[in-house]
C-alpha cells in the first residue's frame, strides 16, 4: 500500500491556486497461454507523483516516478510554474472555482497480489480442460489480466482520498474452421472488481463457461451472415452496456460538450424513448455494490451518482469541477485520471441504461424478422452520436424465434434517433467492467443494460 | 557520461538477474521526459511536464522465460523485479523457442531532435490554433494535443549486446469537427510527428487537407441503398487497412496458431503486383523511429509486400523459432508505400461509383479477413465526381479480397513523420445504407 509522503506538502500549496497532489501506483500481471504456449509472463510496477494546479482558467501538471521529498517539491513547483506558463500566454482570466465542502475517505482495502505461478497454473489447467473438451478448435488463447490502480490525493479544498481498485479477468479466445475452411471466432470474458484469488479460485468453476463459449462457436460455424439494412432487432444486455457507455455516455461527457457533441443543444429535449432512463452510478446500483466503485474523483470532488436520461430526457451532463462551473451544475465526481503521469479528465465510472419490465422472451417472440444481438467485441461513437458495435455472436429471430447463429457483422445508428425506436426493455440487466474507455488516457469502466427491442442498421453481405 | 545512471542501473539489473538464478537475461533501463500543450474546446487548457524513469527485465530460466517492469532505478526496486522476473520464469512452461539475440559490436543511436524548444513549440501551437481558426472558421478543435517527447536508454543482453540510445521529436494530434448551427460533422483526427517547431504545422501531413475535408461535412446525407463499389482510401486510411491486413494474416499469434490465410502464401502472391509495403523505420522521412527491436537486433528495413509478392512473416525471434519462418528485421510499424503513376484526381475521375473513405469506425476483422464498419467522414463518388459527404454508411468486404482488387495508387503521398503513404483505390467492395 501507498505510503502517505505527500500530506507535508500541503503546506506549500499555492494560497492563490486550487491545487491537487496525488500519489498514485498501477500494477499489471499478465499471463497469455496461445495454443497452450506460454507466449506472455509478465509484472508491471509503474508509479509516481503529480501535481495540478488551476490558475486564472488553466492548469499546470507535472509529474515524475521519483517519490523523495525533493522530486515531490519539484513536482509542486514545476506545476505551479507551468500553471504561470499558460496563465501568462493563454490565460482566460477566469476566477477560483467554487468551494467544495472538505473530508476525507479512505477505501484503500488490501487485496492477495498472487505470484505468476498461481495464474499459470490455473491458466493452464483451464488450458488442458479446453484441449481435452474442445476437439473442433483450432486456436485457443487464455489471457489472465490483473490491474490495479492505487491513489493517495490530498487537496487544498474538497476531500482528500485513498482509494484502491484492483480487477482481475481471464478472456478466452476460440477459433474453429467452418465447413468451407473459414475461421470463425469467439472470445468471453470472466472476472471483476478485485485480485485474481477473489475472482478464482477453482478453474473447475469455470468448466461451464467454457463449455457455453464452445458451445457458441460451434453453433457459429454453422452460421449465416446477416441481411444489411435497416431490422427490428434485440439488443442484448452486454450490447446495451457498451450502447450506454460509447453512444450516449461520451456524448454527454461536459468536454465533448464543450467541443460540440450533439448532446450540447439536446439538453432537456427528447433523446430517447420513455422506456430509457440512463445513469452514470459513483459507487452503488439499485442492484448493489457497483462493478467499480467511485467515492472520491481525483480533483477530491465526493462521487455521487449522475442521471444522464431521465425517461428519455436528456437532464444532464458529467463533469470535472470546471465544466461544472461553466454549465451551472454540480460536479459528481468523474475527473479521473489513469496513472501517475496523467491530469484527470472527465470519465465514465458505471454506467448503464435502467431495466424494464418486459420479459427477454416475449421480446423475442414479438419479432418476426430480424436478429438477437448477444456480445460485442468492439464499439466506437462519435460526437454526433453516430456508433458502431462489432457483433461477434448473435442470432436470427424468425416468426418470433431464435434462429441460426450469425457470423460477424456491425451495427450502426445514431444513438438519439435509434434510442427513440426503443419500445421493449427487458426486466433484467447485465454488468460489465473488463473494459478499458480510452480518451487519451485509458481508464477502466463498469457499464450495464437490458435488453431492448429497437429499430438498428445492420451491416452485412 | 551520457548514459552513466543507465548503465549503471542496467549492468546493476544484469547481474542482479544472473545472481537470482537466470542463465540468460534481457535488460532495458530508461528515462525519458515529456512538455506537453493542450487546447480543449477551442481553448488553451493545460501545460504538462513528465518525468518518467525505469527498467525492464525479462529472465530466461532453461527454456522458462518472464519478465516485470518498474519505473524506478534504485537498487531495491530493480532487485525486486529481477527476483519477480526470475520467479515468473519458473514458473512457467519450457519451450526451446525463447531466446536471446546474439553478441555484437556495442551501437549507440541518437536521433531526432534531443533539446525541447519550448517556447518556439508553443508559439508554433498558437500559430497552427490561429491558422485554423482563420481558415476554417467552422471548425472547433475539440481536442489538441502538443507534446514534445524525449527518451534515453540502454539495453543489454546476457549474451554480450549493448545498445545505448536516445531520441526526441515533437508530435501534435488534434481532434476537431465542424459546426453550422446545430449541424456538425463527426469528429476526425489528424496528427504529426517532426522535429523543427519552427516550420509552420499547419502545412506538415495531411492536416490541411484533413480540414478541408471536414469541414465540408456538417450536413451529411444518410445514405440509402446498398452497391459493390470502388473503395478509395486516404493514406492514412490505407495505412490502417494495411496494418489490420499485416495483423491479421502475418502477426506471430495467427502464424504460430496456423489460422492465418497466409500461413502457406509466403514468396506468393497475395496482393495486386503494383503494390509493394514496407516497413521502414531508417526511411529519412520517418522521425524518431526503432533503431533496436524489442529481441535487441539492430533494426533494418525490410520488404512486406514486393510487387504483390509477400516476403515475410512480422515474427518476433520467439514466433521465427517456434515456426521455422524468418524474424522480421524491425518490429515497428513504419509503414512505407511507394508512389503509384496516377494522379488523385484521375484516379477518382475513373471510379463509376464508390466512397472516398476518411475514417473506418469498424470492428477488429475476423482471422479470415472479414470486415465490416461505418465509413465516417466520407464523401460519395459517382460518375468519377466527389459528391454528398455521406453518414450511416457501412462498407463490408474481405482483407486479402481487397488486396488483390487494386484499381490504383496515387501520385500523391502524405508524409506525416510516422508513415509514407498514398491514396488508393479498391474494387469489389459492398458499400450499403438505409
Amino acid at each position: 500500500m501507498l505510503n502517505d509522503i505527500i500530506t507535508p506538502f500541503r503546506s506549500g500549496f499555492d494560497p492563490d491556486a486550487h491545487t491537487e497532489l496525488r500519489l498514485h501506483r498501477n500494477t499489471r500481471r499478465a499471463v497469455g497461454l496461445l495454443s497452450g504456449n506460454l507466449v506472455s509472463n509478465s509484472r508491471t510496477e509503474n508509479s509516481g507523483v503529480s501535481a495540478r494546479v488551476y490558475r486564472g482558467g488553466v492548469y499546470g501538471f507535472a509529474a515524475d516516478s521519483e517519490t523523495s521529498e525533493d522530486r515531490v517539491a519539484a513536482v509542486l513547483k514545476a506545476a505551479t510554474e507551468n500553471a504561470a506558463f499558460m496563465d501568462a500566454h493563454a490565460g482566460k482570466g477566469k476566477g477560483a472555482l467554487p468551494l467544495l465542502p472538505c473530508s476525507g475517505v479512505d477505501t484503500a482495502k488490501p487485496y492477495d497480489d498472487v505470484p505468476q505461478s498461481v495464474m499459470i497454473d490455473f491458466a493452464r489447467q483451464l488450458d488442458e480442460y479446453i484441449a481435452a473438451n474442445c476437439p473442433k478448435l483450432t486456436g485457443r488463447t487464455i489471457s489472465v489480466r490483473c490491474d490495479s490502480m492505487e491513489k493517495l490525493l490530498r487537496v487544498d479544498n474538497g476531500y482528500d482520498s485513498h482509494s484502491l481498485m484492483p480487477r482481475a479477468f481471464i478472456y478466452l479466445d476460440f477459433s474453429a474452421e467452418t465447413d468451407a475452411g473459414v475461421t470463425v471466432e469467439l472470445y468471453d470474458v470472466a472476472g471483476g472488481f478485485g485480485g485474481f484469488a477473489d475472482n478464482f479460485t477453482d478453474p473447475a468453476l469455470l468448466y461451464p463457461f467454457v463449455d457455453r463459449l464452445y458451445t457458441r462457436l460451434m453453433e457459429k460455424r454453422e452460421g449465416v451472415y446477416a441481411d444489411a439494412g435497416v431490422h427490428t432487432c434485440i439488443l442484448g444486455a452486454e450490447v446495451a452496456g457498451i450502447l450506454a457507455h460509447e453512444a450516449v455516455g461520451h456524448t454527454t461527457e461536459a468536454d465533448l460538450v464543450l467541443g460540440g457533441s450533439v448532446a450540447g443543444p439536446m439538453l432537456n429535449k427528447r433523446v430517447a424513448s420513455d422506456k430509457i432512463t440512463l445513469v452514470d452510478y459513483a459507487h452503488t446500483t439499485p442492484q448493489g455494490a457497483a462493478p467499480l466503485p467511485i467515492y472520491v474523483d481525483d480533483e477530491g470532488t465526493p462521487a455521487e451518482d449522475e442521471l444522464i436520461i431521465d425517461k428519455g430526457i436528456l437532464v444532464g451532463y458529467m463533469n470535472s469541477r470546471e465544466t461544472a462551473e461553466h454549465f451551472g451544475m454540480k460536479p459528481h465526481g468523474n475527473a479521473r485520471a489513469y496513472s501517475f503521469m496523467d491530469e484527470p479528465l472527465i470519465r465514465m465510472r458505471n454506467t448503464a441504461i435502467l431495466s424494464g419490465t418486459d420479459k427477454l422472451e416475449d421480446m423475442i417472440a414479438s419479432v418476426d424478422d430480424g436478429y438477437y444481438f448477444m456480445t460485442t467485441n468492439n464499439g466506437q461513437a462519435d460526437t454526433t452520436g453516430e456508433f458502431m458495435f462489432g457483433i461477434p455472436f448473435g442470432y436470427e429471430i424468425k416468426n418470433g424465434k431464435k434462429g441460426r447463429a450469425i457470423f460477424d457483422t456491425t451495427i450502426t445508428g445514431v444513438a438519439f434517433e435509434m434510442l427513440k425506436t426503443a419500445d421493449m426493455v427487458s426486466d433484467r440487466m447485465d454488468w460489465t467492467c473488463s473494459g478499458m474507455c480510452g480518451k487519451k488516457q485509458p481508464m477502466p469502466v463498469g457499464m450495464g443494460g437490458p435488453d431492448i427491442r429497437c429499430r438498428i442498421m445492420v451491416g452485412g453481405r | 557520461m551520457k548514459y552513466e545512471k543507465l548503465t549503471g542501473a542496467a549492468e546493476y539489473a544484469l547481474e542482479a538477474l544472473k545472481n537470482a538464478g537466470a542463465d540468460k537475461a534481457v535488460v532495458t533501463a530508461f528515462n525519458g521526459s515529456t512538455t506537453e500543450f493542450n487546447i480543449d474546446g477551442g481553448e488553451f487548457s493545460l501545460m504538462r511536464t513528465i518525468f518518467n524513469e525505469g527498467v525492464g527485465v525479462t529472465a530466461y530460466v532453461g527454456g522458462r522465460n518472464g519478465g516485470a517492469s518498474t519505473n524506478a532505478l534504485d537498487r531495491e526496486s530493480i532487485d525486486g523485479a529481477a527476483r519477480d522476473a526470475v520467479a515468473a520464469a519458473q514458473s512457467a512452461v519450457p519451450d526451446d523457442a525463447w531466446d536471446i539475440s546474439p553478441a555484437c559490436e556495442p551501437q549507440d543511436f541518437p536521433s531526432g531532435a534531443l533539446e525541447c524548444d519550448r517556447d518556439a513549440f508553443f508559439e508554433a501551437v498558437k500559430k497552427l490554433k490561429n491558422d485554423i481558426a482563420a481558415g476554417w472558421p467552422n471548425i472547433l478543435i475539440e481536442q489538441l494535443v502538443a507534446s514534445y517527447h524525449y527518451g534515453a536508454s540502454v539495453k543489454l543482453n546476457s549474451n554480450g549486446v549493448r545498445f545505448t540510445g536516445e531520441s526526441g521529436r515533437y508530435e501534435v494530434y488534434l481532434m476537431f469537427s465542424a459546426h453550422d448551427g446545430d449541424k456538425s460533422s463527426s469528429f476526425f483526427g489528424s496528427g504529426v510527428v517532426f522535429t523543427d517547431p519552427t516550420q509552420p504545422i499547419i502545412d506538415m501531413g495531411s492536416i490541411r487537407a484533413d480540414l478541408d475535408a471536414v469541414s465540408k461535412q456538417t450536413d451529411p446525407k444518410a445514405f440509402h441503398g446498398k452497391f459493390d463499389g470502388t473503395l478509395v482510401l486516404t493514406p492514412a486510411m490505407f495505412g490502417e487497412f494495411i496494418g489490420l491486413a499485416a495483423g491479421n494474416f502475418a502477426s506471430g499469434g495467427v502464424i504460430i496458431e496456423g489460422t492465418s490465410p497466409w500461413k502457406d502464401k509466403l514468396g506468393t502472391q497475395v496482393a495486386d503486383t503494383r503494390l509493394n509495403v514496407r516497413f521502414a523505420p531508417l526511411d529519412p522521412a520517418i522521425v524518431g523511429a526503432e533503431r533496436v527491436t524489442e529481441d535487441l537486433f539492430v533494426s533494418e528495413d525490410f520488404d512486406f509486400i514486393k510487387d504483390g509478392v509477400l516476403q515475410c512473416f512480422l515474427l518476433s525471434l520467439y514466433a521465427s523459432n517456434k515456426t521455422g519462418f524468418d524474424r522480421a528485421k524491425n518490429s515497428s510499424w513504419a509503414l512505407v508505400v511507394p508512389a503509384g503513376d496516377t494522379p488523385l484526381d484521375e484516379l477518382i475521375a475513373g471510379v463509376e461509383k464508390g466512397l472516398l473513405l476518411g475514417r473506418f469506425s469498424g470492428g477488429q476483422p475476423g482471422t479470415n479477413g472479414d470486415f465490416s464498419g461505418v465509413a465516417k467522414n466520407s464523401f460519395l463518388i459517382e460518375n468519377g465526381k466527389i459528391t454528398d459527404a455521406v453518414s450511416e454508411i457501412m462498407i463490408n468486404g474481405n482483407l486479402a479480397d481487397l488486396l488483390m482488387n487494386l484499381r490504383g495508387i496515387s501520385k500523391e503521398r502524405v508524409v506525416d513523420g510516422a508513415s509514407v503513404l498514398p491514396y488508393a483505390a479498391f474494387d469489389g467492395v459492398t458499400i450499403s445504407g438505409k
